[in-house]
């Protein structure tokens, strides 16, 4: 008989906390709430990027390629994206509203795909992946004309952030009560 | 004698001389061809750097932002605050709808209902020129600038004049040539 190994934590919580609470401080921008864009860098570097990065890699050991593969990209997609306001504030490889408005398409069209992947996880994933795809779409539109979709895309990813941290809160406090008290709900497509 | 009449020659030439000086002044106002390519330069500029552009156009008295009697300045109507101002350092981070001129005008209400229009446009109001306390007729051109993660900023620009009337100068400015794209 072999020894029963202890039981592993779930990379998810971490990557779905560092993925909502940057996604909502970005909207608090993008609303007009904080004026700043400084926390969002610090917090794109670290915790929306690095530690939602090192939350995927460490998805690849549990076998689900669904998280593997969303964590680790939107880990990477924070890091490149301070980095391109980096870029910017010191004259380094600059990227114009067009030039962002591109790099976000990319995404839109690469969050596509985890969003169909979503449909079939279950009620709070495809919901989540849903307001995230929506997110994109409008923040596409507003760096190509349509500047003003920036505060609709900004309360519209509040909800795509706090839809996050309700499956965060789920896998917590389901673990912890031991019972289920924030259910995930049917999947959209069986 | 001779004293008197030195004296009356320096005068004469100090009275003559002051004309002269003030027709040499005019070359140093700004003209609204000017006013218009600064804020279309500035435009572009914004839509090039995004947010870590607005830096560039504070605090710099020197920098291209400054030319003349003009100067180009930076604000949000949404988040109602005044973003970059190159002369009054005093007044960047401030809110501007609130603001009044000295006619009463809420004189960035105006800017903003402008700066809304598609090619821009010119708001009148009265604000002293650089360096003065008295308040001048000023003719300004505002025109919205499209900022990555930063929506609805303006930039405007003035001139200071008595004469020219709002309506032509926003011909002038619909006129103007557009800021080009990078690419096709």
């Amino acid at each position: 008989m072999s020894e029963q190994q202890p039981p592993l934590g779930n990379p998810a919580v971490i990557g779905l906390a560092g993925f909502g609470l940057t996604t909502l401080v970005l909207q608090f921008h993008n609303v007009g709430w904080m004026t700043s864009i400084g926390p969002v860098v610090w917090l794109g570097l670290f915790f929306g990027g690095l530690a939602q990065l090192i939350a995927g890699l460490q998805e690849q050991k549990t076998g689900n390629n669904f998280g593997y593969c969303a964590f680790t990209s939107y880990g990477a997609f924070w890091i490149s994206l301070c980095f391109m306001l980096l870029g910017n504030k010191f004259d380094i490889f600059k990227a114009g509203t067009e030039d962002v408005g591109w790099f976000l398409v990319a995404w839109t069209l690469f969050t596509v795909i985890l969003w169909i992947g979503s449909l079939r996880i279950h009620g709070a994933m495809a919901f989540t992946f849903t307001t995230l795809l929506i997110g994109f779409i409008l923040l596409d539109l507003a760096h190509f004309g349509y500047p003003g979709l920036t505060v609709v895309a900004g309360y519209e990813l509040m909800v795509c952030a706090f839809a996050a941290w309700y499956m965060l809160a789920g896998i917590i406090l389901n673990g912890l009560y031991g019972r289920v008290i924030l259910p995930m709900y049917k999947p959209w497509v069986s | 004698m001779r004293k008197t009449m030195l004296g009356l020659t320096g005068l004469t030439l100090a009275l003559t001389a002051v004309p002269a000086w003030v027709s040499a002044a005019d070359p140093v106002a700004a003209t609204p061809d000017e006013v218009v390519t600064k804020v279309h330069e500035a435009v572009q500029y914004l839509k090039d750097k995004g947010l870590a552009g607005f830096s560039d156009f504070n605090n710099n008295k020197d920098s291209r932002w400054v030319w003349k009697d003009s100067y180009v300045f930076v604000y949000s109507c949404r988040d109602n605050v005044m973003i970059a101002h190159p002369l009054r350092p005093d007044m960047v981070g401030k809110p501007i709808l609130q603001m009044k001129d000295d006619k009463d005008h809420f004189l960035f209400k105006d800017m903003c209902k402008a700066g809304d229009n598609t090619d821009g446009g010119w708001v009148e109001y009265w604000w002293p020129k650089p360096g003065e306390a008295k308040s001048s007729r000023k003719i300004s051109y505002v025109h919205s600038a499209e900022v990555s993660f930063k929506p609805d900023i303006q930039v405007g620009s003035g001139i200071y004049d008595d004469k020219m009337s709002v309506e032509d100068l926003n011909k002038l400015a619909t006129q103007a040539k557009q800021p080009k794209k990078d690419a096709p």
